[in-house]
């Protein structure tokens, strides 16, 4: 089974001496999110969602913390944080770049917005740049059809793309700095 | 020949009153409707006051008059709201006329819009989220749930902020929490009924828009769907009954309720087919792809496709003066209409009358003569291979193998064996065939079966007589 790494039973999660889930964090949630929900678990999501939203990753360490916090098993936090394409579990770039290939995109001039993010950065999709600030995906649709070609940016939407406007929009990103 | 007048039994927009759409305003006026602007008196009442309305009737009266008007669910399946409320359990009430306690129910509000074609749902969230607020409150009290959460797709980031600012407004203003619906007004019920109401963001899956799924990643899980029945009003959230319903279904509960069923029946037609349920009212459609003036138009059930195309106050015409050559129904899940079915009539009946899936989100993406049918099937393959959740094999399986099929077939390296294949591969996957758990399978089986038999002949001209050789790219490398 090739796709099963030969550590991947006795790897290490990587930790660090400060915890991701900072005592704000947890207050925030221990006294707005949580008590929404008949059931604990039912948080996990809006957790996954507050440590991916801060670091733009969701590390090992962040897991097994949320784990402790909601009184579930590490394992039920990584089914779930693994099933969505949202939650990152490995370190992506500081700014992502999600460009839409549904059906209204690609067939209103997506294939050239790709084209033009990967030439401006030098890197495939779902390659990061070697200075780290882009990660390049497609995605599916953003509903956004009727202003096709889409693209998110971080949390910004931009419609009605066009090529040439690939490389401003991606200088403007990089001037905000990080946002996850 | 002309065509006839635009949505003929009403004087003005319904849902988009307050949304600026074509043929009656310019969109370029919109902006985000506040708490105070939406309770301004209009054309179909003053904002909550059809709350007030309803909560001054007993919630079965409520109920009875949804199921009256025959409203059907905007989701995609069409299922009558009215008739789904009443699959709830449910309650005695005593002598002294008072109904027993529901204990906990729930309403799981589908905003995770995430069907390729479809961006109907967002405008309602992006300019106008009090309707919909409104319509949850009518619906829980109708229904006597006291929590209700809005389950938002992720990439939604912006509706999401809009919601969360609408309740914060709604709950300051005594909408919501509190003493209860209206400030703690009291209700036919008995006493003042508290309902709750809280965004709950999704993480990019499609899969969670279907209906179960939906549940799951609510409860903290991977977005499975689930084996029905139980169905969600026995055995929904966290185990306890619970109701699904689109934003849009819910956004028209205020005006039904304002106006009386009467009203909302006058709208839209009957099914010409015996014993069917008709389509009233308007439906938000969003074209999408080679017109003119894409975008969201709100229209009475029934106006043809070529109208919504061709109609200058609509889409006014193909792009580039270009040939239609077909459009995808509703949402990529429907199938796709071909190009000698411009006439059809975009209602629940659709489907029965043009080999299509059905409605879907009538959002349908029109492509001109340029197009490569065969393109826009492997586009569609890919998507469904994409979000298959994997639980069911012929899904799984299915998704990815007509997907490498297509690819191939597009890429010049296809046989004609590989035509039949495919179609065979479509035909045994989906819930309608008993294969799979829910409907994703089903419209994966739609789209491409529909394509491939509409534009046979594109599909022919591609492949290869099946005695010449090959490039195989199924496996590791392949695409
Ligand atoms: C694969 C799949 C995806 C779906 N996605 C959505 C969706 O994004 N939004 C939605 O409202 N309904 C969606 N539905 C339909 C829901 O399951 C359900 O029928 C609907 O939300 C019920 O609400 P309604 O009766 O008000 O339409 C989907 C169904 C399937 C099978
Ligand atoms: S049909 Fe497909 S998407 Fe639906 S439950 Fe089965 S595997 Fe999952
Ligand atoms: S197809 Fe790209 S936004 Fe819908």
């Amino acid at each position: 089974m090739p796709w099963i790494s030969k550590n991947s039973a006795g790897n290490a999660v990587e930790k660090r001496a400060e915890p991701y889930l900072t005592p704000q964090m947890r207050s925030h949630l221990s006294q707005h999110i949580v008590p929404r929900y008949e059931q604990k678990m039912g948080a996990l999501l809006p957790c996954l969602h507050e440590i991916q939203h801060a670091y733009g990753w969701i590390p090992g360490q962040a897991m097994l913390e949320i784990a402790e916090f909601l009184a579930i098993k590490p394992a039920e936090v990584i089914d779930t944080a693994s099933f969505y394409e949202e939650y990152w579990l490995k370190r992506k770039g500081k700014h992502l770049v999600s460009v839409c290939r549904s059906i209204a995109c690609e067939f209103c001039g997506q294939p050239g917005i790709t084209q033009a993010v990967k030439d401006a950065l030098g890197i495939d999709v779902g390659e990061t740049t070697d200075d780290n600030e882009f990660t390049l995906i497609e995605l599916e649709c953003l509903g956004s059809c009727g202003s096709a070609p889409a693209i998110l940016i971080d949390e910004t939407l931009h419609e009605n793309v066009k090529p040439e406007q690939i490389a401003g929009l991606l200088d403007a990103a990089r001037k905000a700095g990080a946002h996850h | 020949m002309p065509f006839p007048p635009i949505n003929p039994n009403l004087s003005g927009p319904v849902l988009t009153q307050r949304i600026p759409c074509w043929p009656y305003a310019d969109p370029k006026g919109r902006h985000i409707v506040s708490y105070e602007e939406y309770t301004r008196p209009g054309p179909h009442g003053a904002g909550y006051e059809s709350l007030r309305k309803a909560i001054g009737m007993k919630p079965d009266a409520v109920t009875e008059e949804v199921k009256k008007s025959v409203l059907r669910g905007r989701g995609g399946a069409g299922f009558p709201t009215g008739l789904k409320w009443t699959f709830l359990p449910k309650l005695k009430t005593s002598e002294a006329g008072q109904e027993d306690d529901p204990g906990q129910r729930y309403l799981a509000i589908n905003a995770d819009e995430s069907e390729p074609g479809t961006f109907k749902d967002r405008l309602l969230m992006d300019f106008d989220p009090h309707l919909m607020l409104e319509g949850i409150a009518i619906c829980c009290y109708a229904c006597r749930i006291k929590t209700a959460y809005i389950f938002i797709r992720g990439e939604y980031h912006h509706q999401a902020k809009v919601l969360e600012n609408a309740l914060r407004e709604a709950y300051a203003n005594g909408i919501f929490g509190g003493n209860g619906l209206l400030n703690g007004a009291n209700t036919a019920r008995g006493g003042a009924f508290k309902v709750d109401c809280y965004v709950h963001r999704g993480a990019g899956a499609y899969i969670c828009g279907e209906e179960t799924g939906l549940l799951e990643a609510l409860e903290g899980k991977r977005g499975w769907p689930r084996i029905k029945p139980p169905f969600p009003a026995i055995k929904g959230l966290f185990g306890k009954p619970t109701i699904i319903n689109n934003v849009e279904t819910l956004a028209h509960l205020p005006s039904i309720i304002h106006h009386g069923a009467e009203w909302f029946m006058k709208q839209g037609k009957v099914s010409t087919f015996p014993n069917t349920p008709p389509s009233h009212g308007t439906k938000l459609m969003g074209v999408s792809g080679h017109v003119n003036r894409p975008g969201v138009f709100e229209l009475e059930l029934g106006i043809t496709l070529r109208q919504l195309i061709e109609d200058p106050g609509l889409c006014a015409g193909m792009r580039n003066g270009k040939k239609f050559k077909g459009a995808i129904a509703g949402g990529i899940s429907m199938g796709i209409l071909g190009p000698d079915q411009m006439d059809a009539e975009m209602d629940f009946d659709i489907g029965r009358k043009n080999n299509v899936l059905g409605l879907g989100t009538a959002c349908p993406t029109v492509f001109d003569e340029d197009t490569d049918m065969v393109a826009v099937a492997r586009n569609i393959a890919r998507f469904f291979k994409h979000e298959s959740c994997g639980q069911c094999t012929p899904c799984r399986e299915g998704s990815g193998w007509l997907y490498q099929l297509l690819t191939r077939i597009e890429g010049g390296d296809g046989r004609t064996k590989d035509l039949d294949l495919a179609l065979e591969i479509a035909t045994s996957m989906g819930s309608m065939p008993g294969t799979t758990i829910c409907g994703l399978a089903d419209g994966n089986n739609w789209a491409v079966r529909t394509i491939m038999n509409k534009y046979r002949s594109e599909f022919e001209k591609r492949v290869k007589p099946t005695s010449v050789a090959v490039k195989m790219t199924v496996g590791a490398g392949a695409r």
